[in-house]
């Protein structure tokens, strides 16, 4: 019952439900009466929207991210890995979308033929020591959230990103995608996940940019790099270079 | 503003508008002030299409007894003109 939306439209329906009435037959006016649909309608959508809001509260949510993202940033300081994460599609995993961080740091990426194994050390070149971590994000579990496979378009990125960022997370306002030759820029406005200049961030990136590049990299069905991340005036500047 | 807030904000915004704007025209017509508001939140709510799934289906399913409502109210004003009333 402490749900805002819920007390909203409750509110609304019955003050509409007594207007209504009162309006038409004691008052003998037809725009009041309007007035007092026009609360019903919105008060039966504001009862509805009370579905939005998640069983376990936003606090209790940020609390296991943080969880997660501390000891995942503790497994990376403790093997001093500063490469920049590599989204990995789906197709190149066992049907789940992941980041692999390599062990050598500035190494040309060239990968096995065969689907990288689903461990948490993976072999992901051809050379005995293209070694690397791959690790789960909050990217790689939102692919399943979406309806269709992104297309390979900017557009296309752009639609599926506003779709998980704006509506299904509603952590973001807006999302503008460009492809610029073998990279992707990204623009997050109203971004309720600022960028933290931590070792998590500065491997997998935020958040943000982490579903980002989990969706760029299933809809080119190629592995994506976050390269740079920034975040100023409320909105995060994501650059992707896209691998071959 | 949260998206769900921005929805609401935009719907009530719209009925204030349109009751406003029609009573200012002198219509008075309860018909008439039904429709446009069914039609202008049908409008809105196609606009918030990046919704979650799940508030998105109730919405759907809010926004089909709407139109049914919408529906026979356009039907019975079509008969009442073809039947000359």
């Amino acid at each position: 019952m402490s749900n805002p939306y819920r007390i909203l439209g409750l509110c609304l329906c019955i003050a509409g439900a007594i207007f209504v009435p009162v309006s038409y037959f004691i008052i003998n006016s037809i725009p009041l009466t309007a007035v007092g649909i026009s609360a019903i309608m919105i008060g039966i959508t504001a009862t509805v929207l009370a579905n939005a809001r998640p069983q376990i509260s936003p606090e209790a949510c940020q609390l296991i991210l943080k969880t997660g993202m501390e000891n995942t940033a503790s497994l990376f300081e403790e093997l001093g890995l500063r490469s920049k994460a590599v989204y990995l599609p789906s197709t190149m995993r066992d049907g789940h979308s992941q980041a692999v961080i390599p062990l050598v740091e500035g190494k040309d990426m060239r990968w096995v033929k065969e689907k990288i194994p689903g461990r948490l050390i993976v072999r992901y070149g051809l050379n005995p020591d293209d070694m690397a971590i791959a690790v789960s994000t909050p990217g790689s579990i939102n692919n399943d959230m979406l309806e269709n496979k992104p297309g390979p378009t900017a557009g296309q990125i752009e639609s599926a990103a506003t779709y998980i960022l704006a509506g299904v997370l509603d952590i973001a306002s807006s999302v503008r995608v460009r492809l610029i030759d073998d990279q992707i820029h990204a623009e997050v406005s109203g971004s309720r996940l600022g960028y933290e200049d931590v070792w998590y961030y500065r491997c997998l990136g935020s958040p943000v940019a982490s579903i980002v590049a989990a969706i760029s990299s299933e809809a080119l069905q190629k592995p994506v790099r976050m390269k740079e991340e920034s975040y100023s005036k409320g909105k995060n500047h994501i650059i992707l270079e896209v691998l071959p | 503003m949260r998206i769900y807030n921005r929805y609401i904000v935009s719907l009530v915004v719209a009925s204030c508008l349109i009751n406003v704007l029609l009573a200012s025209l002198g219509q008075n017509d309860l018909v008439m002030y039904f429709l446009i508001n069914v039609l202008v939140y049908l409008m809105i709510t196609l606009l918030f299409s990046y919704l979650n799934p799940r508030v998105k289906r109730s919405l759907n399913a809010i926004g089909a007894v709407f139109f049914a409502g919408f529906m026979v109210t356009v039907v019975i004003k079509v008969v009442d003109i073809l039947s000359g009333k």
